[in-house]
């Protein structure tokens, strides 16, 4: 359903992204971590059209995003790390823009604005402007616009950032549901044990460069560590890369000195 | 199949997976559609902010409708005025073409500066405004974005235009007698024309972001470049002409002749002017044609603005976030240490705040360029003043010239501490956990930017009005009395803005722009004019009628008028003791109604 091949993004000389190959077929729910700057969110960009690969391609449902994004976008539900909302709208007016532009039918929209709001516990606050509306409650509208016309692929990026433990269990079950019903969900996330508890694959970017591509328990028997938590394999992975990426770098250094 | 919707074709591309049949794709809008969303959307959000402008800042909107309106009834009269003298004294066959380049210069100016404005905030809301990263993750034609910002940069940039060029274009027409059809037509020719130069901005907006992103440098060579083209055309325009004795016959025929560029025929603001000037003498069908060539050409500029969004917009707003340079690295600058050891004597928290704002206004060019291009605009004008010769045609010029540049001094500096340091407190508000952790006093905060403002005000301020007397040779007394006046206005200004920032903060605004656009901004403007007007009212004035010379021999205005002495000379006096202590008071009580509500804000 997503489909990465050879996707590189470089921003002058520095490789954010590096030569990613990714398939994240339909009913998968894949848990893209790494450490902060390692590329999770310009990958993300770039499959929801904001940037684009320096080289590669990035397909969604089959559709090329670079020359085909409007079909692609009508196949995603995208909720950014940093979500914007009309501060002077009212959330049931915002609602009703986003169904327009998804081409829904009046009926349509009323159906999934009622049905997403009350899942967000935003029903009573649809007639309020945005601009009063709290941290939380903008993350649970951005989620519930993501969701309007019921998308087959889902990208979501750091989705528990403000969101109440009674919403981070509510997106959790939603994320899971979705995977489980047959939808596609790329979700970037720092929280590793929510990943743990609920992602089916696991892929561990580090400095531009997929590192480690797989399920927990295939992490687990690679790093040779059957009892560690995903927070400790997390570390010891990136640890390693770490030490090897130094290690290269200074026999790159010490090698035109003639040390050995 | 729906009105709205249309079934998506798509090229065969070698695709990683058999394409999925989702419902969801056959829903795509049509342009229509979007168009018809997109202005559902802008009503929506018009709506709640004409709503809550109303019911929130009724002062601030019935301050800003009754200021607008005076500035408007004032230029009516005095273009009333101008067309009224030029139809009494410049010979009938002359006079039309006086206007005629007067409009063609008027156009042509306004043309190219609608062009870099619609560009420049076209730049601001395309690439930089975080609802387009949004719109563009949506399955809508990137050119329909376009136009959604495209229609606000156009409004934003011609409505000053609209404000300063109606008042002159109604005075031609009453002061002509011209027929009905003249202001009919007036206001279609206005909103026409403003789509050329638009759309011109908008379309070389997209090309520079879409070629130029990623090559900062060549970006930067190319404006440099520009700048001084404009610059070098500009002393090509007019040297002959000042070389000739200004005002004198010659002067306007070596100026008329370099301004008939202005009349081009291919130009969009000639055919606007004479569109115009048609119209106002009562040639219908002519200036029905330019009407028509007008609407035309703003309809296909805007339609060349739309095909080069949908074909490059996207790939350019790809470019331009994608912008990459070595990190920035800061050292101490030579001006840091310098402003450290100048401010040896001042309480070490007061020095450390001091230098904080003035790292922070060295480092954002916005405030920086603005300053050095409006002071240094002025330092230009004042180092060629003595170019102007017009004692030859009147004595008193010097005179009043100099009282006409410490009030635009004043006035400058009353804008640069309402945009920059009335926003200070309130930017300070949202990074007050730093602030407020330390165990600084709140007082001592808002010294340090009093000084700051003072300082950073007194310098440029003080030696521009030192330099505009200096070349136009005022008498020592006028001097001393302007130095007092000068000193006076920065005191009063900085301690009026930054007490008046603390008193009224806006807290949940992060553009200082639109705080200093707010209520409190629009305020300390209203009250910065007030302060000017008592200052030059009470300090400058008396000094001039009493130490001025107004006749050729060097006569005071109290030497012609005995009888006047006695009144001048105690006004005089009492002004050059009151203006300190007016100037001091509009610091000090801001500044203390200032500290007492800042000790009580509770972030």
């Amino acid at each position: 359903m997503i489909s990465l091949k050879g996707v590189t993004r470089e921003f002058g000389t520095n490789v954010a992204v590096d030569s990613l190959d990714l398939e994240i077929p339909r009913g998968e729910l894949f848990a893209f971590l790494g450490p902060n700057g390692a590329g999770k969110t310009t990958t993300i960009k770039m499959m929801v059209g904001l940037l684009r690969p320096t080289k590669g391609s990035i397909f969604i449902g089959g559709y090329d995003v670079t020359t085909q994004f409007r079909a692609c976008a009508q196949l995603i539900g995208y909720v950014p790390d940093q979500p914007f909302l009309y501060e002077k709208l009212s959330g049931l007016e915002f609602l009703q823009f986003v169904a327009e532009i998804r081409g829904m039918s009046r009926e349509q929209a009323d159906r999934a604005i009622a049905e997403q709001t009350e899942r967000f516990g935003l029903s009573g606050f649809l007639k309020d402007l945005m601009e009063t509306y709290s941290h939380g409650m903008r993350q649970r509208m951005v989620f519930a616009a993501a969701l309007l016309h019921d998308p087959p692929v889902l990208i979501v990026d750091e989705p528990m950032v403000g969101l109440d433990p009674r919403s981070t269990r509510l997106v959790k079950d939603l994320l899971r549901q979705r995977a489980d019903r047959g939808g596609c969900i790329f979700m970037s996330i720092h929280t590793l044990s929510i990943a743990e508890e609920i992602a089916d694959r696991i892929g561990i970017i580090h400095r531009g460069k997929l590192v480690f591509l797989g399920t927990l328990e295939q992490l687990r028997r690679e790093l040779a560590a059957a009892e560690s938590s995903l927070e400790a394999l997390f570390l010891q992975l990136t640890m390693e890369e770490e030490a090897a990426l130094a290690g290269s770098a200074n026999a790159a250094q010490s090698g035109p000195k003639g040390h050995p | 199949m729906h009105a709205n919707e249309q079934a998506l074709s798509v090229t065969a591309i070698d695709v990683a997976e058999p394409r999925a049949v989702f419902e969801g794709i056959e829903k795509l809008l049509t342009p229509e559609g979007e168009a018809k969303a997109f202005w559902r959307l802008r009503w929506w959000s018009m709506r709640t902010v004409i709503r809550q402008t109303l019911v929130r800042t009724g002062f601030q909107l019935s301050i800003v409708v009754f200021l607008s309106s005076i500035l408007w009834v004032g230029l009516f009269f005095l273009f009333a005025d101008g067309f009224l003298f030029l139809k009494n004294t410049v010979p009938a066959d002359l006079h039309m073409d006086v206007i005629e380049v007067m409009y063609g210069v008027f156009f042509v100016t306004l043309m190219v500066m609608l062009a870099f404005s619609t560009g420049i905030i076209l730049y601001g809301s395309l690439f930089r405004a975080p609802d387009v990263a949004w719109m563009l993750t949506l399955p809508v034609r990137p050119e329909r974005v376009f136009l959604f910002k495209y229609q606000e940069a156009v409004a934003l940039s011609s409505w000053a235009f609209l404000l300063l060029g109606s008042p002159m274009l109604l005075a031609f027409g009453v002061v002509e007698e011209s027929p009905w059809f003249y202001f009919v037509m007036m206001p279609l020719f206005l909103i026409f024309f403003t789509h050329i130069p638009g759309a011109l901005g908008g379309i070389i907006c997209l090309g520079l972001v879409y070629r130029l992103a990623r090559r900062p440098k060549v970006a930067l060579m190319i404006g440099v470049g520009a700048l001084l083209a404009a610059i070098f055309g500009m002393v090509w325009l007019f040297k002959d002409a000042l070389a000739q004795q200004t005002l004198a016959p010659e002067w306007f025929q070596q100026i008329f002749s370099r301004l008939q560029f202005t009349q081009h025929r291919l130009l969009p603001s000639w055919w606007l002017s004479g569109g115009l000037l048609e119209a106002g003498l009562g040639n219908g069908q002519e200036s029905l044609m330019f009407l028509c060539l007008i609407a035309a050409n703003a309809l296909f500029f805007r339609q060349l603005a739309v095909w080069t969004a949908a074909a490059i917009f996207r790939g350019a707003y790809a470019r331009s976030q994608a912008r990459s340079g070595p990190t920035r690295r800061v050292r101490t600058s030579w001006l840091d240490k310098t402003l450290w050891s100048l401010s040896g004597f001042l309480p070490g928290q007061v020095r450390i705040l001091l230098l904080k704002d003035f790292r922070l206004f060295r480092r954002d060019p916005v405030q920086w360029t603005q300053f050095l291009i409006f002071f240094g605009l002025l330092l230009l004008y004042f180092l060629n003043i003595r170019r102007f010769t017009y004692e030859t045609y009147y004595q008193g010029w010097v005179n009043m010239v100099s009282l006409l540049n410490l009030t635009v001094v004043a006035l400058l500096l009353a804008t640069f501490t309402t945009r920059f340091i009335f926003p200070m407190i309130s930017l300070e508000g949202r990074n007050f956990w730093i602030l407020g952790l330390l165990p600084v006093r709140r007082e001592t905060i808002l010294w340090s930017k009093f000084l700051f403002a003072s300082l950073g005000a007194l310098l440029p301020c003080c030696g521009l009005i030192l330099l505009s007397d200096g070349m136009l040779g005022v008498s020592p007394g006028i001097i001393a009395s302007h130095q007092l006046t000068c000193v006076s206005l920065c005191l009063g200004l900085s301690g009026l803005a930054v007490g008046l920032g603390a008193t009224i903060p806006s807290f949940r605004e992060q553009s200082p722009a639109k705080i200093a656009a707010g209520f409190g901004g629009t305020l300390n403007l209203i009250l910065s004019t007030v302060l000017i007007v008592i200052l030059l009212v009470l300090g400058a004035l008396p000094t001039h009628l009493l130490l001025g010379s107004w006749t050729p021999g060097g006569s005071s205005l109290v030497e012609l008028h005995p009888q006047l002495g006695p009144f001048i000379r105690s006004w005089w006096l009492l002004g050059q003791l009151a203006t300190p202590v007016v100037g001091l008071a509009f610091a000090g009580i801001p500044l203390s109604t200032g500290i007492y509500a800042f000790r009580r804000i509770e972030f």
